[in-house]
């Protein structure tokens, strides 16, 4: 599978709920993560941080030696990994503040199985892409950490906004991604007025990665919302 | 501030207004006074009469019946002074002795004037001498010496007015200076009860005149404030009570709807059992809108829920809720169609994205909910004449005309205080208004032209695009 080096990834959960820790890691094995360790308090996570090296952390905003935005900030300085906060306190501030220490994403409980794992996979695609050997498409693949495209034997260099463009769609395989947000990956905030060059840029990305660019099969435009990015294997 | 300038004015109107009457007033009385003393000229015209009426024959002089009686009714006496001897010629009989019967040219002058021993006198020319008539004392007062400067008299009517304007200026100078105390203790407490009814704290000195009026409104103001803070108090704690809550359900709930989630995909169960996790994870789903709507309907509602707007594009905004429900979306039976003209890529508006982001799920969320057995869901954003319009329609069950008048005008169950076990509708809609009422928006509920439901989101453009 194209994503099994992401499987092999080091969890640490953090959670006071020892039956929502089992839980997770129940969601987790479905989906063929296995290296995953639990803690209950800042202490316990603290310590396996130290002697594991976890390589992304879900954490709990409440527990009951202190704040998992505390925790995050202490993980955060010895290792530079990604966190996902699971909470039940849902206030914006709570957001704010999560998103301000450098939290890669924030989830509200309750959730569904799929929406963590989709969070979880888009963190782990993000944060881990340059190891990513190759990603396969149907006609071709793309070597993010050379950033080109191989085409029937054939290396095409990616330009850096087509770079760009391919790097969201990549994090969000398999889902829409809207015009706007392409647009945003691409030219930063407030990226009004750039609809146009993104149609050229996706056209010119379709010449390197389909072999027939008129009839898409991995990069599909969906009518005035935006384009999905198939990738093979998932 | 405007009622203190007008409370002047009317004062100031009705003095002036009352002082003008006082005036006239006394006029009139004084008129009226003086043509009823104008018969006090009579003892000079009795004279005047006297001497017509005093006729010489051959005993010397007589004088005629109607005169003598009206000098004899008077109480008054008389004499006839020859005007070559300045002898008395002819006398009354009730002629005092004390009356000298010779008088020389001074003592005319003197009796003209004045008196005879302290009898008022009066004159009436005759044909050949001098009437002298002459009252009982003390029953005139004999003034024969005012004379004026000719100027005073024909410049007086000018002098009136003058005097008039003097006079009114002083009682006006008068008038502020006793009521200016007045006015100034007024004005604190006009500002005061003003203050009042914007429901700030007042606190006024309490001095001056009005002092008892200034305690009552600083007391009232206490008073005011202190309501206030237990009210603001109480729907902190219910806000509070309702947060946490929410909170204390989350988790339990999320072990209900991890395990749930997994059972419906677990491929090893039987389609049956699969089915029936399905319907937990939906319910399940219900749930959490209903405490994630219900958190912030209460904090809305209670003014605890900080709006952050910023200027962001709408087209944006639901383009993205859009996509996150397609790609969350398992069944096929609710497709959504993205229905905006391709060339409005911005709307701009000034709004609180978050915000923004629940009102327009709650909609698509709603035309779920209230078509189990399918619909198409059609989005859309038009910007016309500095409005921008989302607009969530369905094509599925819709409702009564009855149903639409109710949701647009009759307040929702949690912010109504009347009994209203009938109005039971979700928090959706009630949430949508509210956002879109802190945006400064419209919200319209109607008929979709697809044939189910349809709401209307309206919100002000913050600038021209572009």
């Amino acid at each position: 599978m194209n994503f099994d080096y992401l499987r092999q990834k080091r969890f640490l959960l953090v959670d006071d709920e020892q039956e929502l820790l089992d839980m997770v890691v129940s969601i987790l094995n479905e989906d063929g993560f296995q290296n995953i360790q639990t803690a209950k308090t800042v202490k316990e996570a603290i310590a396996i941080s130290e002697t594991w090296h976890p390589e992304i952390a879900i954490l709990d905003v409440m527990l009951p030696d202190g704040s998992g935005f505390n925790l995050m900030e202490k993980l955060k300085s010895t290792s530079d990994y990604p966190v996902l906060f699971l909470t039940a306190r849902g206030e914006d501030e709570d957001k704010f503040r999560g998103f301000g220490l450098g939290a890669d994403d924030y989830m509200v409980k309750p959730f569904l199985p799929k929406e963590l794992l989709f969070r979880v996979n888009a963190i782990l695609r993000r944060s881990y892409k340059d190891e990513n050997p190759l990603v396969k498409l149907q006609n071709s693949e793309i070597d993010f950490d050379r950033a080109e495209i191989i085409k029937n034997g054939e290396h095409i260099p990616l330009t850096a906004k087509e770079y760009d463009i391919l790097a969201a769609l990549y994090r969000n395989a398999g889902r829409i991604v809207t015009i706007d947000a392409l647009c945003e990956a691409a030219w930063g905030d407030n990226p009004f007025g750039y609809e146009n060059s993104l149609m050229a840029h996706i056209r010119r990305i379709r010449e390197k990665i389909e072999t027939n660019p008129s009839h898409p099969v991995s990069l599909i435009t969906i009518k005035g919302l935006g384009y999905k990015l198939i990738v093979e294997g998932k | 501030m405007k009622s203190v300038p007008k409370l002047i004015r009317r004062f100031v109107g009705i003095m002036l207004l009352s002082s003008i009457l006082l005036i006239i007033l006394n006029f009139i009385l004084l008129a009226v006074y003086t043509v009823s003393q104008a018969p006090n000229a009579y003892p000079w015209k009795t004279a005047e009469e006297v001497a017509d009426n005093l006729l010489q024959n051959e005993n010397g002089y007589s004088l005629s019946e109607d005169a003598s009686l009206e000098l004899k009714n008077s109480n008054a006496w008389a004499i006839f002074i020859d005007n070559k001897t300045m002898q008395v010629v002819w006398q009354t009989t009730n002629l005092p002795e004390t009356i000298p019967m010779s008088y020389s040219v001074s003592d005319i002058a003197s009796l003209t004037r004045g008196y005879i021993d302290g009898y008022p006198t009066f004159t009436g020319e005759a044909e050949n001498g001098l009437v002298v008539l002459g009252y009982p004392k003390d029953s005139f007062w004999k003034h024969m010496w005012p004379s004026w400067d000719y100027n005073l008299i024909a410049n007086l009517p000018k002098t009136v007015l003058f005097a008039l304007a003097v006079n009114t200026a002083l009682i006006f100078i008068i008038y502020l200076f006793a009521n200016s105390k007045l006015l100034i203790s007024v004005k604190p407490i006009v500002s005061g009860i003003q203050a009042l009814s914007t429901n700030e704290a007042v606190h006024i000195r309490e001095k001056g005149l009005l002092s008892e009026l200034a305690v009552n409104i600083n007391k009232t103001s206490d008073i005011l404030q202190t309501q206030n803070r237990q009210l603001r108090k109480k729907e902190t704690a219910r806000a509070n009570w309702i947060a946490g809550v929410s909170h204390d359900i989350r988790t339990p709930l999320s072990m209900v709807m991890g395990y749930a989630g997994q059972l419906e995909n677990d491929k090893r169960l039987p389609e049956d059992d699969r089915q029936k996790a399905m319907v937990i994870v939906k319910q399940s789903k219900r749930m959490r809108n209903l405490i994630n709507d219900l958190n912030l309907a209460s904090k809305l509602e209670y003014n605890m829920q900080p709006i952050n707007p910023k200027k962001e594009n709408m087209v944006a905004i639901v383009r993205q809720i859009v996509v996150d429900f397609i790609n969350m979306d398992i069944d096929d039976k609710h497709p959504i169609e993205w229905n905006t003209d391709e060339t409005l890529t911005v709307c701009s508006v000034n709004a609180d994205k978050e915000l923004i982001r629940r009102a327009v799920s709650n909609l698509i969320q709603n035309s779920i909910n209230h078509n189990e057995q399918g619909c198409k869901i059609y989005v859309n954003i038009t910007a016309e004449n500095d409005k921008c319009t989302v607009t969530v329609a369905d094509d599925g069950v819709g409702t009564t005309d009855e149903q639409i008048e109710r949701l647009n005008n009759s307040p929702h169950y949690m912010v109504c205080d009347e009994n209203t076990s009938e109005q039971r509708h979700g928090l959706g809609l009630l949430i949508v208004k509210q956002i879109v009422a802190a945006h400064g928006g419209i919200t319209g509920i109607g008929h979709s032209s697809y044939g189910g439901f349809s709401v209307k989101l309206i919100f002000p453009v913050t600038y021209a695009d572009k």
